[in-house]
């Protein structure tokens, strides 16, 4: 049990992931065969002791709530602590739209106030890793740190545009921020992640709203560390991350865990990655059912072939149906003779009887909810 | 005071299961694995979720460890509940009593006070051996109707193995005139599934009378019904007619898991408005490298398949490596099938490592068994029908 909270903000920018952000936010995006990206961070907070996490939500938040529920899945339906779901609400202050995680936070003071423990890690919920943050929470306190953000420097979590990269010196103190850069001067990609005491939060927010800002990190935290005004420090993490912005972004880490040492790594069984429980039973190999270098998800019964795909939850291959490249999700449907490549199938669409649909690897085919090909 | 409930149900989990060989050595029969990612339990606990029936008393005895943690709050059958849910009911000390469940009649005779704190009107006794989906609720409403004393489920067995069962001789009326246990001339074929259903205030007296009997062994099937028929008290059968399966024999068990490979699958667990629930791992979908074969198989979340898996279910967690070969066989959670190994129809238990080129099982006679968490060493051949727990695996070299 740690003295720490979390505190999970789902109102990013969710535009570049076209259809697949239409009903969800991008904390509730299927990822992984029969996960959702939240459930990374709420299990990596959870295998780090954490016992109260509270999830910000912003807007099309229905699946996110319908799949957290009482928090169960993670241990998190205690009497004490536990899982707050915090959505938008309309008060005379408050217009119920966010206008940055200042605000969000301004909106729900009084979870923050209410709260009992002293720290509380602040994240995104866009960046996917299965990480304890012990080393983290250890090394704020022995650098005597106000505020300490994660980075990392690997090459493939540089590739967004709406990075913050951070100058680190050498006792980890950060020097510098730049947001948005075209340019960036170092590889140390913020991931979006800040500790600090909660009660530091409380005021930050408190004079951040009192001054008319909203974004917490370029209106309060950058300006820290330009006047120095507190130790800001940065803690290196060095596992793999997963930064979820687009669709080529979001099609690259699943295809990531086709290989077996990556799928290992993030799924480690010390680090176990909760999700909602749908009680299907084990997928099913039929007939002439032909597949390879492939995730299988329960409830899924494959009788066509499939090539370097990842399967989820009851989704079914007829007979001479054939799949490369794709991500096929929950209860959808590829009928006899159908063919499909490269492509990135949303809930219940179904693929008809000997269609063909073959996208560029390069950009891959969305096929919205409920749609039939 | 516990709010009153119309049926409360009585789960038998207590037999040491003996039959199942090396399997049940640390682990109570309710708590085998089945079907992938099942254990036997899990089908009566759901059976009962499903029906509607929210007090499950699970009677446990011999080596109940495993099966205790994998109840824990009952969260997964949605038996986690403020007025009922699911409990495991040891044998405890009463005064200076104290003493092991001596039958089935007995264990329920000493766990009166927990029915009692419900009232109930009818209890409902389970065992926890048999695969099978049933509307419980259904048969209750039959036995209100009736009017009976009791309600006994019943399967039409054919009639060549009518004389391994407990067979119900019924009138017209459904209404049972004859009890017979492993009849050598069966005139029915009408077997009873161990699923009855009991107006408790009758069963109540009963099991008080069998208690006040030195002679008796306190057995539902040997004592208490015989009994119960002597006196004219009225007993129904209800017809049962889906996928009934007992698993108490290594032959019954790998018999029951290839059955549904069969297509279409004598039980439909795909059915999503009778969901069987289980306690679930956490693992990612499983994962079929380049190379490996899979055909007409059961494959579980948490598995990763480099080898070949055909005519198998793997439950999760398990690990086939390159060159492994699996044929109509039955590989248990977190087992580890090294390279080149050859596993044919064969059980292998929870954890255990068959290390490169061993073989296990063979093309025909009986079924294989690898204990848990047994290693069987490279190179090393079991023998078709043989069972290795982890102590004998040890001596092998």
């Amino acid at each position: 049990m740690k003295d720490v909270m979390g505190i999970i903000y789902t109102g990013e920018r969710d535009d570049r992931l076209r259809e697949l952000t239409i009903t969800r936010a991008i904390a509730a995006l299927p990822v992984a065969g029969r996960f959702r990206i939240i459930d990374f961070l709420m299990s990596s907070m959870v295998n780090s002791g954490m016992r109260n996490v509270g999830v910000i939500m912003q807007k099309n938040y229905h699946s996110l709530m319908d799949h957290l529920g009482s928090g169960k899945e993670w241990d998190l339906h205690g009497k004490n602590d536990g899982l707050y779901i915090l959505p938008p609400f309309l008060t005379r202050e408050n217009v119920g739209l966010y206008s940055g995680m200042l605000d969000a936070l301004r909106s729900n003071s009084s979870y923050l106030r209410r709260s009992r423990q002293e720290y509380v890690i602040l994240t995104n919920s866009h960046i996917i890793y299965n990480y304890k943050f012990d080393d983290m929470i250890a090394a704020h306190i022995d650098n005597g740190a106000d505020i300490t953000m994660l980075y990392t420097k690997d090459p493939s979590m540089q590739k967004s545009e709406a990075n913050t990269y951070l100058a680190v010196d050498e006792e980890g103190r950060v020097t510098d921020m730049e947001i948005e850069p075209t340019n960036p001067s170092n590889e140390n990609t913020f991931m979006e992640v800040y500790l600090m005491k909660r009660e530091l939060l409380r005021t930050m927010v408190d004079q951040g709203v009192a001054h008319g800002l909203h974004d917490l990190t370029r209106d309060v935290i950058q300006r820290l560390v330009a006047d120095k005004s507190m130790k800001v420090c940065g803690f290196e993490f060095k596992d793999k991350a997963w930064q979820i912005d687009s669709v080529q972004s979001y099609y690259r880490f699943n295809m990531d865990l086709l290989k077996a040492d990556t799928l290992r790594s993030l799924f480690s069984e010390d680090r176990p990655v909760y999700t909602k429980v749908r009680d299907e039973m084990p997928a099913r190999y039929e007939g002439k059912s032909e597949v390879v270098n492939s995730l299988i998800a329960d409830g899924s019964i494959i009788e066509g072939r499939v090539e370097n795909s990842i399967l989820f939850r009851s989704v079914r291959i007829a007979p001479d149906a054939v799949v490369k490249n794709c991500i096929i999700m929950q209860d959808a449907e590829i009928q006899s003779g159908a063919q499909i490549e490269n492509c990135i199938l949303d809930k219940q669409a179904v693929i008809k009887r000997n269609a063909r649909l073959i996208g560029p690897a390069a950009y891959p085919i969305v096929v919205a909810k409920n749609v039939v090909i | 005071m516990l709010r009153k409930k119309t049926c409360v149900a009585m789960l038998l989990a207590g037999g040491q299961g003996s039959r199942l060989g090396v399997l049940t050595q640390n682990m109570a029969k309710p708590a085998i694995p089945y079907g992938g990612k099942y254990r036997i339990i899990d089908f009566p606990l759901s059976n009962c979720s499903n029906s509607g029936i929210d007090v499950v008393g699970v009677l446990t005895q011999y080596q109940p460890l495993e099966l205790n943690a994998y109840i824990g709050s009952g969260s997964p059958w949605d038996l986690d509940l403020s007025n009922g849910g699911v409990f495991v009911l040891p044998p405890y000390v009463k005064g200076k009593i104290g003493e092991w469940y001596r039958g089935t009649a007995n264990a329920i005779y000493q766990n009166i006070a927990f029915i009692e704190q419900y009232n109930p009107d009818y209890v409902l006794i389970l065992s926890g051996d048999h695969i099978y989906k049933m509307n419980y609720n259904a048969m209750l409403r039959y036995h209100i109707e009736k009017n009976a004393d009791a309600t006994i489920a019943v399967l039409e067995v054919p009639w060549e193995e009518a004389s391994r069962f407990g067979i119900m001789n019924t009138d017209e009326e459904n209404t049972i005139v004859e009890f017979e246990e492993k009849p050598k001339a069966p005139k029915s074929n009408k077997a009873s599934m161990g699923v009855y259903i009991f107006s408790w205030q009758k069963l109540r007296e009963y099991l008080v009378g069998d208690e006040a009997d030195k002679k008796s062994s306190n057995d539902f099937g040997k004592n208490i019904i015989p009994k119960m028929l002597a006196d004219k008290q009225k007993l129904v059968a209800y017809a049962f007619d889906g996928y009934w399966k007992d698993v108490g024999t290594i032959e019954s068990l790998w018999e029951a898991n290839m059955d549904l490979l069969k297509r279409p699958m004598p039980i439909d667990l795909y059915d999503h408005k009778w969901r069987i629930y289980a306690r679930n791992p956490g693992f990612p979908p499983h994962y079929v490298a380049a190379g490996a074969i899979v055909e007409d198989s059961l494959i579980t979340e948490g598995c990763e398949v480099f080898g070949t898996v055909k005519h198998s279910v793997l439950f999760a967690g398990v690990t086939v490596e390159q060159g492994a070969e699996i044929i109509d066989s039955v590989v248990m959670p977190g087992a580890v099938i090294g390279r080149g190994a050859l596993v044919r129809r064969a059980i292998i238990a929870e954890t255990a490592v068959i290390k490169a080129g061993a073989k296990i099982g063979g093309e025909e006679g009986n079924i294989a068994v690898v204990g848990q968490g047994a290693v069987i060493p490279s190179g090393i051949v079991v023998e078709a029908g043989q069972q290795v727990d982890a102590a004998a695996a040890e001596k092998l070299k």
